[in-house]
């Protein structure tokens, strides 16, 4: 019964933090989108195709390759993230779950957690991140590196349920406030990216001219 | 709240679109933009991160907008803005980035930091605190569209002047610069000085173009202040001349902020009275070259050559292969710098930098990733088809002795033309070691 109760309090968490990323998608669709009538060089649809896929490659970008290992922490660290999202969702359903693919799943989170945490001490040990963080940053970080956390000892200890669900509820709360809301505005931000560079012929790079 | 205050933050509202949002809100402040930026590079310090530049304006608009922020503005470092942060924000956007969109391109999320930074610039455009130099040049250039006849006369003499030159150096007789002529195909519009006007004018005479020269200059020191209507102004000049001369076509000169303009902002700002083309001289090269309309000699330059992407032109507007395609009909030892192209350094003579006399030192100290970038190529000719680049580069050139010969593309393939008389000021002593004089026809 207990259990349940902290269900349904992750339940209205999940959507109040639903409804609050809605309220802000809803501001910024409200904005006015500059239409672009200069003629077409190169193709929007491919600029913005190459922005979510190719574009986002470890390699595709000269600050990527140089900061590889911190790229490629964020992104393991946001599979986490989002790994810990969907198993929350299912969280009612663990028990059809065979136990090694529950333990698999645990271990993809500890991963994604310490990753996290990983980003958490970068941004008090490293001198550009410190002096580019807010304490909203910090506080982001460290939260959804609890809540992979708990996810993945509440996938593997029951007692560890209602914890998870309590973390749960103040991190998907605090989505639309702070920080974390970046998860919206990327796909707005991806988009404009690949129709500006797409219409301009940059990006898919251009083929030699023969 | 003062006028200064209310005006800005009007200007910040006017200008408050899906882009401008997004790139307000999107940023994960994960640093890794830092080196995409040439201040930074050439010193590496938190306040020349992009994501520092632009947490700047955030502040201001996170204590304006979000309901965290307001109710606690230390969690997220919101702050109302005042004269004081006024004066740094223009500060910062009109002397620490160029708009180069480099840090764009290598961001993960894709932060347009240079649409925060325009916005900036705007702000302070409305509220005063814009550098006077850039809106004098914009006013007198929209004085100017206003009352053509006060100067065309002069204008009128020195293109016969010209003209002379032209059949001096062409040995054609029948060579012109024709002005105002009515309903030719292209409208060329120059910047201000001959050496944008000569040199196309032989290649348009040798391609049989049926083409006119404007009598207004190509920059647009509106668009570097980020005032619209400025802007327009000046941009209208030219759009009426093409519209009251019927032509098909403009051709913008070498120049990086004029062509990423009219190229693809003026057919925006201008829906509806704009249903002409508009290319860059780069692309003319390229189809003359491609379509054997001028005849060029690839073994002409034979020194090495390298090609600077001016990030107007490459990264902002989509000029890439274009000018690599005209270099290699030209050149024979053709070395691109790393890295090149849409990735490509900023000079740091972008966003109306070199009209500021007040910041050349941090201009200039800017620029050093770039100069590196030139020596280790090892070329001895550098190719900028962007006049405020080739300013830019020819002040690193002397700080940072770099020893090479700057050069614009158009002049380039004029000298691979074999004329019978080079270019003024390019007579056999300044003919590059081991470059073909030219071809002299009795």
């Amino acid at each position: 019964m207990l259990l349940i109760i902290f269900q349904l309090l992750a339940l209205a968490g999940f959507l109040a933090g639903l409804y609050g990323i809605y309220l802000r998608y809803a501001e910024t669709k409200r904005r006015v989108l500059p239409a672009d009538q200069s003629p077409l060089k190169g193709n929007p649809q491919h600029g913005i195709t190459y922005a979510f896929t190719l574009g986002m490659m470890p390699w595709a970008k000269e600050s990527t390759r140089i900061h590889m290992i911190a790229y490629l922490r964020g992104i393991g660290f946001h599979i986490g993230i989002f790994a810990a999202l969907g198993m929350l969702i299912i969280s009612p359903f663990w028990g059809f779950l065979p136990s090694t693919l529950r333990i698999l799943i645990a271990c993809i989170l500890f991963i994604g957690a310490l990753l996290g945490a990983a980003g958490g001490v970068m941004r008090i040990a490293e001198r550009n991140l410190r002096g580019l963080s807010l304490p909203d940053d910090h506080f982001a970080v460290w939260l959804t590196t609890l809540f992979i956390t708990v996810t993945a000892f509440g996938i593997l200890n029951e007692a560890m349920r209602i914890p998870m669900y309590i973390v749960a509820a103040i991190t998907l709360v605090y989505v639309p406030l702070g920080k974390i809301r970046h998860c919206l505005y990327f796909f707005f931000s991806r988009t404009f990216f690949g129709k500006f560079f797409g219409r301009r012929a940059v990006f898919p790079h251009p083929e030699p001219i023969r | 709240m003062t006028e200064t205050i209310e005006l800005a933050l009007k200007t910040l509202e006017a200008q408050l679109n899906q882009p401008l949002e997004t790139a307000l809100e999107v940023c994960a402040r994960c640093g890794i933009c830092a080196e995409a930026c040439h201040y930074y590079l050439a010193e590496p310090k938190v306040e020349h991160i992009p994501a520092y530049r632009s947490e700047q304006l955030r502040r201001v608009y996170r204590y304006e907008h979000d309901f965290l922020s307001r109710l606690f503005p230390a969690w997220t470092h919101a702050k109302k803005l005042d004269e004081v942060t006024l004066a740094n924000l223009s500060e910062m956007a009109f002397s620490q980035c160029t708009l180069c969109r480099r840090c764009t391109v290598n961001c993960p999320l894709g932060v347009d930091t240079p649409l925060m930074m325009r916005a900036i610039r705007a702000m302070a455009t409305a509220a005063g605190t814009a550098p006077e130099i850039l809106v004098m040049l914009a006013d007198s250039a929209i004085e100017k569209g206003k009352d053509p006849s006060f100067y065309k006369d002069m204008f009128l003499d020195q293109i016969k002047d010209m003209e002379a030159q032209l059949r001096d150096i062409t040995g054609d007789p029948n060579a012109t610069i024709p002005v105002e002529k009515q309903g030719a195909k292209i409208l060329y519009v120059p910047l201000s000085g001959a050496h944008t006007i000569l040199p196309p004018a032989i290649v348009f005479n040798a391609a049989k173009e049926d083409w006119t020269l404007s009598i207004f200059e190509a920059s647009n020191y509106g668009v570097f202040l980020a005032d619209m209507n400025r802007a327009k102004a000046v941009a209208k000049r030219i759009v009426d001349e093409a519209n009251h001369l019927g032509v098909k076509e403009i051709v913008i000169a070498e120049c990086g902020h004029a062509y990423a303009s009219y190229r693809w902002d003026v057919p925006n700002w201008f829906a509806g009275q704009f249903d002409f083309k508009v290319r860059s001289l780069i692309e003319v090269l390229a189809e003359y070259i491609r379509d054997g309309k001028i005849n060029v000699d690839p073994t002409a330059i034979t020194q090495s050559v390298t090609y600077h992407d001016s990030c107007n032109l490459a990264r902002n507007g989509g000029l890439i292969e274009e000018p690599r395609y005209v270099l290699s009909k030209v050149t024979t030892d053709f070395r691109e710098m790393t890295p090149n192209k849409a990735e490509a350094l900023c000079c740091g003579g972008g966003g109306g930098l070199v009209a500021l006399a007040e910041y050349t030192d941090r201009r200039l100290e800017a620029g050093k990733p770039k100069a590196d970038q030139i020596k280790q190529t090892g070329a001895k000719i550098v190719v900028a088809a962007c006049e405020n680049c080739r300013l830019q580069i020819g002040d690193l050139n002397e700080r940072y002795q770099l020893n090479v010969h700057l050069t614009a593309l158009t002049d380039l393939v004029v000298r691979a033309m074999r004329l019978p008389k080079p270019l003024p000021g390019q007579e056999s002593e300044h003919l590059f070691e081991g470059e073909k004089a030219p071809i002299v026809r009795e």
